[in-house]
C-alpha cells in the first residue's frame, strides 16, 4: 500500500511526500507512548509479582490446604488432605513434634517451616490436593527407637553421614497430633518441641570436643602419650575438687583408657596442664560452632528448622568452672543435633560434615517433581588429622565397653550430664557416635533423661537404632 | 482528488467481530449458568447494543472507527462482567450507563471535533469548571464527594475531569497572546490553568478524595509539558533541575501536611492488618491467586461480597472469575483508547493537547486502581474507565473518549464561516 | 424456557476450559483486527488529510515543506514546524492555518512582516496555488503536491 502511495505522488519528483503530522504535533503521541510504556511495564511487573507471590498470599490468608509428608518408603508422616483424626492413634506418635502439623501450635517443625512448599497450590494448576513432600526419614526405625525408650523420656537423632539423609529423629514425650490439642494443659512438658534441636548439658560427650581441640593444637602423638593418675578425685590449682565417677580411681591411664573410662580427673589435668593453651581450646570450640564466653555464633539450620548454637564458658584453665565446662558440665550446652553433626565429620574423617537434610523431593500441584536434596558440606570444623585420630579412640572405646555395638563397626562416646533444672537435680545419659558399617553409615546422638541404673541404656537404644536402620535402608 | 487507494477494514465487519467476541463470551456464560430469563436478557441487551451501535455509527460517520469499536467492545464486556459477578443478574443500571457513555462519546465528539470552536468555547469550560467546583464545595455533604439527589447520586468530581482536560489543552494561538502586568509577561491561558490546578488540587485535598488528585496533577503536568515545548527555546538543564526541585519540595510539603489517615495508608502493611485496613487488598490479592490464569469460573467468585468489589477492586474481581489472563487482556483493551492517537495522529494543537490529557487521566486512573488494589502503591478509591461500576465515572469516561475520537477525525471548518474569511 | 446446563461441566471437565479459551481467543482476535484496522486507518487518515489540505505544499528552492497539520508555525524557534535559522526571521514569524479546506497565513508578530505576492499582509490572508510568501530573504511558493 505504501508503495502505491509513493507512486501516486510522482508528480513531486524532488521530494518524497510526507504528510504525517509535524514534529510539534507528534509530541502528544510521544507523551502517550511514554505513559503507555510505563503503564505496560508496571503491568508486566504486576503480573510477575502476582504469579510469584500467589502461594504466599494463599498461605498468609489461610486459604490453602496442605499435602502429605511421606517417609523414605512412602509411609505417611503428615497428611493435610484429610483430618488427622482419620488416622489411627499413634500413627504419628513418634514424629509429632518433629514433622509437626499445620495447627500453629508448634513453630519449629518441618511442616511449619516449609508450609509454602507443602501448600497445595500453584498459580497455573490451582489446588488439586496433590502436593507430596518426600523425606528421608525411616518411619519404621523411628518407631522402633521411640518404643525402645520404654517409659523413659529423651531424644535420638541419626543421619547418614555419607549422603546427609536424616533417618531418625525421636523426641519423647511427644504430642499425638491425631488427638488434637484439647488436652494441651495436661500434656507433659516438652511434648511440643523436638529436643534434638535444643541445647542440653552434654556431659562427657563434651570430651570429644576437648580432645579434638587438644589433637589439633598439640598433635596426636603428644596427646596419646600423656599419662595422668586418677585416685577417684583430684584437687586443682585453686583447691577445688573434681570427682571421678569411679570413687576408687582409675589409677595411671593413658588417653585411650581415660577416654574409655570417661575419667574426669584425667581430662581436668589435661586442661590445667596448659599443654594445650586455653586460648587454643577456645579457638577450636569456636570453629566447631560454639559460642564461647557469649561470643556470637551462628545458629544451625536444617530444612528451615532453627537450631541454637552450642555454648560454653571457658575463662581460666586453672579454675574449676572452666575445667568443669570442658568436661561437659556446668554451663556447657550442646544440642543433640550438633553432637551428631560432629560425629558425621569424625566418621568421614575430613572434619567437615555433609549437611543433614530431611526433605528429598517435592511434587507440586500439576505433577512436577523437584528434588530438594543438596549435597552441601559444612565449614571445616576441625582438622581431618584430628578427626581420624579421634575416630580410632572412639572405635577402641566400643571394643572396651560396647560389645553389642561391635558388629556395626562403631565408635561412640557416652556421657552423663548433671542437670540442675531449677533446683531439681538429675542425671541424663547420653551417647554419641557413628557407624562405619557400609550398609548403615550413620552418625547419631541419643539422650535418655533422668536415667537410673536399672533403666534402658543408651547403648541398648543405639543397638535398636542401628539394627532397624540396617534393615530399613 | 482520486479516491483513496487504501481500502479500510469496513466498519460493519469490525462490529461483526465485536458481536462475535461478545457471543463467545455469552457462550461461556450460558454454559456456566444454563439458559434462564437473566441470561436471555443479558444476551439480548449486549448483542442488540452492538447491532444498534453499528447502525448508528454507519449513519453518523464512518471515520476513525477505532475508538467507537473499542468502546462498544469494552462496554459489552464490562456489562457481561458486572452481570456475572458472584451469580448471574443482568445489571440493567450498568448497561444503561454503558449506553449513555457511548452516547456521551458521540456528543462530546460533536462538540469538540472542531478544535477552533472547542477552544473558542474555553470561557464556557472555565465557567463549567467553577460551577462544578462550587457544586463539590456546597452541594456535597460535609467533605463528601457525592451529591445525593435521592434517586441517584452524582459524583461531580468525575465530571470535573473532562472539563479539566478541555482547559488543559491549548493552541499555539492562545500561547502567543501575552499580557503584561507590572512588567511581568505572562500568558493568561497558562495562568488560568495554574489557577484551576491549584483550585482542584486544594479541593481534592479538602475533600480527602486523594485518589483523584494524582489524576488531575498528571493531566496538568502533561499540559504544562506540552506548553513548555511549544514556547521554550529549548528545555535547559537549569529549568529541569528547578522543576524537579519544585516537585520534590511540593511532595515533601504535601507529605508533612498529609492527614494522619493518608500517612497511615502509605506505610501500612496489609498482611499485618488483615481484618481492618488491609482487608480489601488482602481479599483482592487472595482472589487473584485463587483465580489463577483462567479463573475459578464465571459466577463462582467470592470477592463480590467484599466492599467496592465492583468499583475499586474490580480488576481482582474479574481476575478471580475470568482469570488473570482475561483481566490483563481487558486492561490492555482499555489502553487501546488512548493508544488510538498513535495510529491517526491529531492534526491540531488543541486536539493533541486533548488527546494527551485524556491519556494521562485514563492511564493514571487505571494505574491507581490496579496497582493500588494489588498493593504495589497505596490503595485509593478510583475507578477503571468503562469497567468499574459507577454512573458518573462512566459518563465522564465516555466524554473523554469523545475527545480522542475528535482528535482522530477533526472537522476544520467553522473559523472561516464565522470570520467570513478575507 | 429454563435449561440447566451445569451437569455439562461435570460430565466434560475440559468443556469449561474450552469455552473460556474460545471466548478469550475471539476477544483477542477482535482486538487484533482492531489493531490492523487502526493501522490501515492511519494511511487512510493521511489521504483524507491530503484531500482536506488540497495537497498544498511550500517550496523554497530545492526544499519542499509539506503541511501536515492544521496549524503550521514558521519561524526561527527550534519548535517551529518550518524552521529557518536566519536573523531576519522572527522566532515566531507566521502561522499557516487550515479551515474549511482553505489555507490562510497570518503574521504572528514578525518584525519584518509577512509578504504575500509582494504585499505585506495586515490580517489573515488566504493562500492560493502559486502564491509566493516572502519571509525575510526566503521565498516560499505554494504548490499543489498531489491531485
Amino acid at each position: 500500500m505504501a508503495y502505491r502511495t509513493s507512486k501516486r505522488i510522482q508528480r513531486v519528483p524532488s521530494h518524497e511526500l510526507d504528510i504525517s503530522a509535524p514534529r510539534s504535533m507528534r509530541r502528544a503521541g510521544t507523551g502517550t507512548k511514554l505513559l503507555l510504556t510505563a503503564f505496560s511495564a508496571a503491568l508486566i511487573y504486576l503480573a510477575y509479582v502476582l504469579v510469584s507471590q500467589s502461594a504466599a498470599y494463599m498461605t498468609k490468608s489461610g486459604k490453602t490446604t496442605y499435602g502429605k509428608v511421606l517417609d523414605r518408603k512412602g509411609d505417611v508422616l503428615f497428611d493435610g488432605t484429610q483430618p488427622l483424626s482419620n488416622y489411627p492413634w499413634g500413627q504419628f506418635a513418634d514424629v509429632g513434634n518433629f514433622i509437626g502439623d499445620t495447627s500453629g501450635q508448634m513453630t519449629n517443625t518441618i511442616v511449619a517451616r516449609n508450609s509454602s512448599l507443602l501448600a497445595n497450590y500453584s498459580f497455573s494448576y490451582g489446588n488439586d490436593g496433590t502436593t507430596v513432600l518426600e523425606t528421608s526419614l525411616s518411619h519404621a526405625a523411628n518407631r522402633a527407637v521411640y518404643n525402645a525408650f520404654g517409659s523413659k523420656n529423651g531424644t535420638a537423632i541419626a543421619y547418614n553421614w555419607q549422603t546427609g539423609e536424616l533417618l531418625v529423629c525421636v523426641s519423647k514425650p511427644c504430642v499425638d497430633i491425631t488427638k488434637g490439642y484439647a488436652d494441651i494443659d495436661t500434656m507433659p512438658s516438652g511434648s511440643l518441641l523436638c529436643k534434638a534441636f535444643y541445647p542440653t548439658v552434654p556431659g562427657s560427650t563434651q570430651k570429644v570436643s576437648t580432645l579434638l581441640a587438644a589433637y589439633q593444637y598439640a598433635g596426636a602423638e603428644t596427646i596419646n602419650a600423656l599419662e595422668y593418675n586418677c585416685t577417684g578425685e583430684w584437687t586443682n590449682a585453686t583447691g577445688d575438687v573434681i570427682k571421678c565417677h569411679q570413687s576408687y580411681g582409675h589409677g595411671n591411664q593413658n588417653l585411650v583408657t581415660a577416654f574409655a573410662n570417661s575419667c574426669n580427673p584425667y581430662f581436668a589435668q589435661l586442661v590445667q596442664s596448659d599443654i594445650v593453651p586455653l586460648n587454643d581450646i577456645i579457638n577450636a570450640y569456636a570453629r566447631m560452632g560454639y559460642s564461647v564466653n557469649d561470643s556470637p555464633a551462628e545458629s544451625l539450620e536444617m530444612n528451615g528448622i532453627v537450631i541454637p548454637p552450642a555454648s560454653t564458658v571457658l575463662r581460666d584453665s586453672h579454675q574449676f568452672e572452666t575445667q568443669w565446662g570442658a568436661l561437659g558440665q556446668g554451663r556447657t550446652l550442646v544440642s543433640p543435633y550438633q553432637l551428631m553433626l560432629w560425629q558425621g565429620a569424625i566418621a568421614n574423617g575430613t572434619g567437615c560434615a555433609v549437611q543433614p537434610g530431611l526433605l528429598t523431593a517435592v511434587t507440586k500441584s500439576g505433577g512436577t517433581k523437584h528434588s530438594l536434596q543438596s549435597h552441601k558440606l559444612t565449614d571445616q570444623m576441625f582438622s581431618s588429622a584430628a578427626a581420624q585420630s579421634i575416630q580410632k579412640v572412639m572405635t577402641q572405646n566400643v571394643q572396651y565397653n560396647y560389645g553389642a555395638l561391635q558388629p556395626y563397626n562403631c565408635g561412640v562416646k557416652s556421657g552423663t550430664a548433671q542437670v540442675n533444672d531449677n533446683g531439681r537435680q538429675y542425671e541424663n545419659s547420653l551417647l554419641t557416635g557413628f557407624s562405619l558399617d557400609e550398609q548403615c553409615p550413620v552418625a547419631f546422638c541419643i539422650m535418655i533423661e533422668e536415667r537410673e541404673s536399672w533403666d534402658v541404656s543408651t547403648g541398648q537404644i543405639a543397638s535398636v537404632l542401628l539394627s532397624t536402620l540396617k534393615e530399613n535402608l | 482528488m482520486a479516491k483513496s487507494s487504501v481500502k479500510p477494514i469496513s466498519h460493519p465487519f469490525l462490529l461483526l467481530l465485536v458481536l462475535i467476541a461478545h457471543t463467545a463470551m455469552m457462550v461461556l456464560v450460558v454454559l456456566s449458568f444454563g439458559v434462564d430469563a437473566e441470561v436471555i436478557k443479558l444476551a439480548a441487551a449486549v448483542l442488540s447494543a452492538d447491532l444498534v451501535g453499528s447502525v448508528i455509527l454507519q449513519i453518523i460517520h464512518r471515520e476513525a472507527c477505532t475508538v467507537d469499536t473499542v468502546l462498544l467492545l469494552i462496554t459489552g464486556m464490562s456489562t457481561i462482567y458486572q452481570s456475572c459477578f458472584g451469580g448471574l443478574e443482568f445489571d440493567v443500571k450498568h448497561f444503561a450507563f454503558c449506553m449513555a457513555s457511548f452516547v456521551m462519546c458521540q456528543i462530546s465528539y460533536a462538540v469538540t471535533r472542531n478544535p477552533y470552536r472547542a477552544e473558542k468555547l474555553k470561557p464556557l469550560w472555565y465557567t463549567l469548571f467553577f460551577i462544578l467546583v462550587f457544586c463539590i464545595l456546597f452541594l456535597t455533604g460535609s467533605r463528601g464527594i457525592w451529591i445525593d439527589l435521592g434517586f441517584i447520586t452524582i459524583q461531580p468530581s468525575e465530571f470535573v475531569k473532562p472539563v479539566f482536560v478541555l482547559i488543559c489543552a491549548s493552541s499555539i494561538h492562545t500561547q502567543l497572546k501575552k499580557s503584561e502586568i507590572a512588567g511581568f509577561h505572562f500568558v493568561p491561558d497558562n495562568l488560568m490553568l495554574l489557577l484551576c490546578t491549584v483550585v482542584i488540587a486544594g479541593l481534592q485535598w479538602w475533600c480527602r478524595d486523594l485518589g483523584s488528585l494524582p489524576t488531575f496533577i498528571a493531566a496538568a503536568g502533561c499540559a504544562m509539558l506540552l506548553r513548555f515545548c511549544y514556547l521554550r527555546e529549548k528545555v535547559s538543564l537549569r529549568l529541569i533541575v528547578f522543576l524537579a526541585a519544585c516537585g520534590v519540595g511540593v511532595a515533601i510539603f504535601a507529605w508533612k501536611l498529609a492527614p494522619g489517615y493518608v500517612q497511615e495508608r502509605l506505610h501500612s502493611d496489609i498482611w499485618a492488618d488483615m481484618s481492618s485496613t488491609g482487608y480489601q487488598q488482602v481479599k483482592a490479592l487472595t482472589a487473584i491467586a485463587e483465580g489463577g490464569w483462567f479463573g475459578k469460573g464465571v459466577g463462582n467468585g467470592t470477592l463480590i461480597h467484599v466492599a467496592a468489589a465492583r468499583t475499586d477492586i474490580v480488576f481482582s474481581t474479574i481476575c478471580e472469575e475470568w482469570g488473570l489472563f482475561t483481566g490483563m487482556m481487558t486492561v490492555v483493551l482499555v489502553l487501546f483508547l488512548p493508544g488510538a492517537i498513535l495510529t491517526v495522529p491529531p492534526r491540531s494543537y488543541y486536539h493533541s493537547g486533548l488527546a494527551l490529557g485524556v491519556a494521562a487521566v485514563f492511564i493514571v486512573q487505571m494505574a491507581l486502581n490496579i496497582f493500588g488494589s494489588c498493593n504495589l502503591i497505596p490503595f485509593t478509591g478510583v475507578t477503571i474507565p468503562f469497567i468499574s461500576q459507577g454512573g458518573s465515572s462512566m459518563l465522564a469516561s465516555g466524554i473523554l473518549a469523545g475527545f480522542l475520537k475528535a482528535a482522530q477525525a477533526p472537522v476544520l471548518t467553522d473559523r472561516q464561516t464565522q470570520k467570513g474569511g478575507k | 424456557m429454563e435449561v440447566d446446563l451445569s451437569p455439562l461441566f461435570e460430565q466434560y471437565p475440559l468443556l469449561r476450559e474450552a469455552a473460556t479459551a474460545f471466548a478469550v481467543i475471539f476477544v483477542n482476535f477482535c482486538a487484533l483486527v482492531i489493531l490492523i484496522a487502526a493501522a490501515r486507518e492511519r494511511r487512510r487518515g493521511d489521504h483524507r488529510w491530503i484531500k482536506e489540505g488540497k495537497g498544498y505544499m511550500l517550496s523554497c528552492g530545492s526544499e519542499c515543506y509539506t503541511l501536515g497539520a492544521a496549524e503550521i508555525l514558521i519561524g526561527r524557534h527550534p519548535c517551529a514546524d518550518i524552521r529557518f535559522d536566519d536573523k531576519e526571521i522572527s522566532r515566531f514569524h507566521a502561522l499557516l492555518t487550515l479551515s474549511n479546506g482553505k489555507w490562510h497565513i497570518e503574521d504572528i508578530g514578525a518584525h519584518n512582516g509577512v509578504i504575500v505576492n509582494g504585499v505585506r499582509i495586515q490580517q489573515r490572508c488566504r493562500l492560493h496555488q502559486n502564491d509566493v510568501i516572502t519571509i525575510g530573504k526566503r521565498h516560499l511558493t505554494v504548490i499543489k503536491g498531489v491531485i
